[in-house]
């Protein structure tokens, strides 16, 4: 227990190295999917902090992705010569501000009010990004240019090739990732499990249960910031889709068909959501349609979700139960 | 004798239905005191509203003479006041080891760290197995709570009570559901466990608080009907009337 996984350590070192060099065979087309699902990853992990380990369904956690989205357009189009780490860290910090105002609201709710009232937060957002549009440009939008990254060793490195966004995404959705792994396994994260599974008792062992809530949204909120301020750095824009009905329903989706109750649940659902996608919609424009049937089936007959499938533990209960 | 606990003119109703009226009670450093009565005469609620559960209609309790009525579950138990419950109340997919660590991490002020690594942390991990394993739980260290036999359950309703290392400790029902051999022994590790501290427990096992209480109170529908030693509520006529002499 007290040892280092060195197991788990080596299997994220290979998969990285893999994912480093996987560039180099890969088609430019593929190049920026590979991004899209990086980012998206993110955003479902952050989901997950708050649906799986905290217990509580965001549904309107993309008010966040928004906040941070839309931060990160108007820093660039305001402040031009901004470093580009430092407009992904405002990211960040608004994802952060905006989950402790909107949590102050809703986290004290539970269950489906705390559902919805996330989401009337969302579609608020929403409202505000369409029609105040001095600001944010309505459903036009905002275009953004991505500006170079400056680093002190390395000096000036172009952000106009797709290869170095994909780099950019991929250290910095694995930081946060690795990150939110890292907070689950402090003793705060362990207070957000432990206030998920009996609020009372927790309260009476000294648990200030609403702030450990607020907490958990916050750190949630952190997160998907980062990953809306990734996402209009990937597009170079930025509109109301980042807030609308359709992002809020796609962390869920592809947290719960990936499995919420595993860390990496969410991952493997953004991959293979992101992926499906593109397949399928390049047959059909229906595909809304087949995602929303693999949602039913996995929440009727595997609700452990895809990465359930992986662990294998259906094949040792299969020949188990040859044994007998 | 110092007063660690005092409830004064406490009156709680629930729309209309009035559950506790005018209860004035001092619980004392140090002493072992049971409150008894026949169900529904308030018990349970009065322990629900000195731990913040509830709001009483009116009057005031006062923990180390600070007035902690209206204060929340939590401040309460950082207080120094810790409770038990009368229907199991763990953390029942959390294994033992799990439960009785995240009442540890409490008692360590460490609910909101975010800058270690819990697993390593060898002070907790010393901590949680000296409460395990004096609740003699090391034998089921690593089973989920929902697992354990009703028995272990209550020992682990009492490890999370005593974890945190609290000063007066309330236990309500604690040897409820148990047959006489555990009873017994439940007895003997209450009386170990609450050595040197403040007890305040409900219990209906007429044996049990005999046998453990310094002093007893005796509650009925909603108020108090007399409080003292065991054999001076033995020996009171009221209570015989209207609690202990149906036995």
């Amino acid at each position: 227990m007290n040892r280092l996984p060195v197991r788990q350590l080596s299997w994220g070192a290979l998969g990285l190295a893999v994912l480093f060099i996987l560039p180099r065979f890969l088609p430019e087309i593929r190049i920026h999917l590979m991004t899209e699902i990086f980012i998206f990853a993110l955003f479902a992990v952050s989901f997950n902090l708050m649906f799986g380990y905290a217990g509580q369904l965001p549904f309107g956690l993309a008010a966040l992705f928004g906040v941070g989205a839309y931060g990160t357009a108007l820093v660039f189009n305001h402040f031009p010569g901004i470093p580009l780490l430092a407009a992904l860290l405002i990211a960040a910090l608004s994802g952060a501000v905006a989950a402790a105002f909107i949590g102050f609201f809703c986290v004290r709710l539970s269950g489906p009010y705390f559902s919805l009232s996330t989401l009337a937060f969302q579609m608020f957002l929403y409202a505000v990004a369409l029609k105040w549009r001095s600001v944010t440009n309505g459903d036009d939008g905002m275009g953004v240019v991505r500006p170079d990254l400056h680093l002190p060793a390395l000096g000036s490195i172009s952000m106009r090739s797709i290869h170095n966004m994909y780099y950019l995404t991929l250290i910095v959705v694995t930081i946060g990732i690795l990150a939110c792994y890292l907070f689950l396994k402090t003793p705060l994260g362990n207070s957000v499990v432990t206030v998920r599974e009996k609020e009372i008792r927790a309260s009476f062992l000294g648990y200030n249960v609403f702030l450990i809530k607020l907490l958990a949204f916050s750190a949630s909120g952190v997160l998907a910031g980062l990953a809306g301020g990734l996402f209009v750095l990937y597009e170079e824009f930025v509109a109301t889709t980042s807030l609308d009905m359709n992002m809020a329903m796609t962390p869920v989706l592809m947290t719960v068909i990936g499995g919420s109750g595993h860390f990496l649940g969410p991952v493997l659902g953004a991959v293979f959501y992101l992926m499906l996608q593109d397949w399928i919609s390049s047959l059909t424009s229906y595909w809304m349609l087949l995602m929303g049937g693999m949602f039913i089936v996995v929440v009727l007959y595997f609700q452990g979700g895809l990465i359930s499938l992986l662990k294998l533990d259906w094949i040792w209960r299969l020949r188990n139960r040859g044994n007998r | 004798m110092k007063t660690i606990l005092g409830i004064e003119g406490l009156f709680k109703d629930f729309s209309g239905l009035e559950v506790l009226f005018d209860l004035n009670l001092e619980i004392y450093e140090g002493e072992r005191h049971a409150i008894i009565g026949p169900n529904g005469s308030g018990k349970t609620t009065l322990f629900n509203i000195i731990t913040g559960l509830y709001r009483p209609s009116r009057g005031k309790i006062f923990l180390f003479d600070k007035n902690i009525t209206g204060w929340s579950s939590h401040r309460i138990a950082r207080s120094g006041l810790s409770r038990s419950f009368q229907i199991i109340n763990n953390f029942p997919k959390m294994t033992v080891y799990w439960n009785v660590r995240s009442a540890v991490v409490s008692r360590f002020n460490r609910r909101f760290n975010w800058t270690t690594i819990l697993d390593w942390d060898k002070e907790i991990e010393r901590e949680c197995d000296r409460v395990i394993d004096l609740l003699s739980l090391s034998d089921v260290r690593d089973v989920p709570a929902s697992e354990l036999s009703y028995g272990k359950q209550r020992h682990l309703e009492l490890a999370l009570t005593i974890a945190r290392e609290p000063i007066l400790i309330m236990l309500d029902e604690p040897t409820a559901g148990l047959n006489s051999e555990e009873t017994r022994n439940a007895v003997q590790l209450i009386r170990q466990l609450t050595e040197g501290k403040t007890l305040f427990m409900v219990e209906h096992d007429m044996d049990v608080v005999f046998n453990l209480a310094d002093r007893i109170t005796v509650l009925n529908y909603g108020r108090i009907l007399a409080t003292g030693a065991p054999d001076v509520i033995r020996m009171n006529e009221q209570v015989k009337k209207a609690y202990l002499g149906r036995k």
